[in-house]
């Protein structure tokens, strides 16, 4: 768990973040939004102490870390950097196990800890260890940082914006990936966008912040329901919040007993893509089950509808 | 291209050690040069052990000077040292405004005649390209970069070893091959003060008009000029490689 207690960063006459007070819950995914030059880099920064607090403290599990020295304190976190900062002298494997040399692993064990994480990002260890990261495309350089940042198999994660430059595809993908680790190590996660459909996408809860001050803290169904007055409301207040709304609930949220004519829906979908396939086939109803079962439940767009709008 | 210059190269070195091994060998060549019989090939002293004592104090003046500019150029590049970035750039711009002449006119009453005073008018001399490739070098390492190394948890010390030098190793390199190209020419002055080199040649040549001598004395710096820039290149283009460039090593 990570308490964020009233932070606060100021240069001079400018305040960078202005007492930000949050807990991210171990295991989580905390997305911190915001336009350019809110403060997001700098409120994370703050949390390895790559920026020294002006006032405010961070505590990791209940540990100060001003009382942890700093070098031990980042090989604990990993860290990755708006821009990517791959060392562009060193192979893929070389800035992969930067922070497992820098903690003095042995060769054996950094070479095995390099291969696992090549495999995990999908990157054949055979073609792209030696390879130098000028020569990788932006996907795979984003790649690389993240397996870098997780190579000292960090608990804590912090990312800053780390799929700003990829095309869509290559960020969706991406970004699945994230998950799939996330599920799978238990990461605690930090994570700055100004991309709201990927706060919605990652966030188990969405941090915002406007002006170096966190305006709301909440899991995306409150933030779309029920956003602070003012610039949340207007940030999440587009056309589309019903649509966000909605895949953010999945079938099994949405579906009513009794059976129905038509190709099932899987419960784990989303009730957005639900929807998609009703239009797409026609239908005012289609059943839901598992692969082969057979179906014992329905989804209708009227039921889903009514998920598309804040709870009366 | 690239294997015209290596083998142009080649031929210059071997032709080099040929003549300053056994430079009799060459007075039939040299002999329409000279008037009244005077001798056709530099016959006071050996021409090998000229060239090593030339070459001596070129290498370690200018690797005097590599050790202070880099060494400075590390300073100021800290955050701590920056306050001393205008007082390094005036020292070392001092060192390449006086003309070495005028170094070695001054240096002689205090140390002097002999090596020394060459040896400080060439490191002087030195320091300038050397610092200025320095603090380039360092100051164009990606700020990202070095924000990534610090958040990972490295230490200023390990962060200038395992990340800014090593990117800056090329460009540091260029300018320490470029003062010693200056620097092998230089040195010819030297001899004016008494310290052994190819200058000797050249003066013999000035003072008994022979033509021979002159030639002789100059084509030995030239040719150890082009040779020593050909190898120096070849490290830095090594050292670039390392980073990752795109010109991969080959064998040139
Ligand atoms: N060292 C500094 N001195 C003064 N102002 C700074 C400094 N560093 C950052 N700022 C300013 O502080 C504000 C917040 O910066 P920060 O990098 O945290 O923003 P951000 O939310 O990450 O923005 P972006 O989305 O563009 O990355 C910006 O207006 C920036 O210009
Ligand atoms: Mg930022």
């Amino acid at each position: 768990m990570i308490a964020i207690e009233h932070l606060t960063k100021r240069i001079g006459e400018t305040t960078l973040v202005d007492d930000v007070s949050m807990v991210v819950d171990t295991g989580t995914i905390t997305v911190v939004v915001g336009t350019s030059g809110a403060g997001k880099s700098t409120l994370l920064r703050m949390i390895n102490r790559l920026i020294t607090p002006t006032s405010g403290r961070v505590l990791i599990d209940g540990q100060d870390t001003m009382d942890i020295p700093e070098d031990r304190l980042r090989h604990r976190i990993g860290y990755v950097i708006q821009g990517n900062g791959l060392f562009p002298h060193r192979t893929v494997a070389g800035n992969i196990a930067t922070v497992p040399r820098l903690l003095g692993w042995d060769q054996k064990r950094i070479r095995r800890r390099v291969e696992e994480l090549l495999d995990l990002f999908q990157l054949d260890p055979a073609e792209f260890a030696n390879k130098f990261p000028r020569h990788l495309s932006g996907g795979q350089q984003q790649r690389v940082g993240v397996a870098r940042a997780l190579a000292a198999e960090p608990r804590l994660l912090l990312m800053d914006e780390p799929f700003g430059a990829l095309d869509p595809i290559i960020r969706g993908k991406a970004q699945a990936d994230l998950i799939a680790i996330q599920r799978r190590f238990g990461t605690t996660i930090v994570l700055v966008t100004h991309d709201m459909e990927e706060a919605f996408h990652l966030g188990d809860r969405i941090a915002v912040m406007n002006d170096a001050q966190l305006l709301q803290y909440d899991t995306p169904a409150q933030l779309l329901t029920r956003p602070a007055a003012g610039f949340v409301e207007r940030l999440v207040g587009s056309s589309d919040r019903p649509f966000r709304l909605l895949s953010l609930a999945k079938v099994r949220d949405a579906m009513e007993p009794g059976d129905a004519p038509g190709e099932p829906i899987d419960p784990d979908v989303n009730l957005r893509d639900a929807l998609s396939r009703l239009i797409w086939a026609g239908a005012d109803r289609l059943p839901v089950a598992h692969g082969n079962d057979t179906a014992t439940a329905h989804i209708s767009v009227s039921g889903i509808l009514s998920h598309g709008r804040p709870p009366q | 291209m690239k294997y015209v210059g290596a083998i142009g190269r080649g031929l210059i070195l071997v032709l080099l050690l040929i003549f300053i091994l056994t430079p009799d060998s060459f007075a039939p060549l040299f002999r329409p040069l000279t008037e009244n019989n005077a001798p056709p090939i530099y016959n006071q002293g050996s021409l090998l052990s000229l060239t090593l004592s030339h070459l001596a104090i070129v290498v370690s003046a200018t690797a005097a000077s590599a050790i202070l500019a880099v060494g400075l150029g590390i300073l100021v590049t800290r955050r701590s040292g920056l306050e001393f970035l205008p007082l390094s750039r005036s020292l070392v711009n001092i060192g390449q405004t006086f003309p070495p002449v005028a170094v070695l006119a001054i240096a002689v009453p205090l140390v002097g005649f002999g090596e020394k005073p060459t040896f400080i008018a060439l490191f002087l001399y030195g320091l300038l390209p050397i610092f200025e490739n320095t603090l380039s070098g360092l100051t164009q390492v990606p700020r990202v970069t070095l924000e990534a190394a610090r958040g990972m948890g490295m230490s200023p010390g390990r962060r200038l070893c395992l990340v800014e030098l090593p990117l800056a190793l090329p460009v540091i390199l260029a300018g320490i091959r470029i003062s010693t190209i200056i620097n092998l020419g230089t040195a010819t002055i030297g001899s004016t003060v008494a310290a052994k080199g190819l200058g000797e040649v050249i003066i013999a040549g000035l003072q008994s008009n022979n033509l021979a001598f002159l030639l002789q004395g100059g084509l030995v710096v030239a040719m150890l000029a082009v040779l020593v820039d050909g190898a120096l290149s070849a490290v830095e283009r090594l050292a670039a490689s390392r980073l990752g460039g795109d010109d991969t090593p080959k064998a040139s």
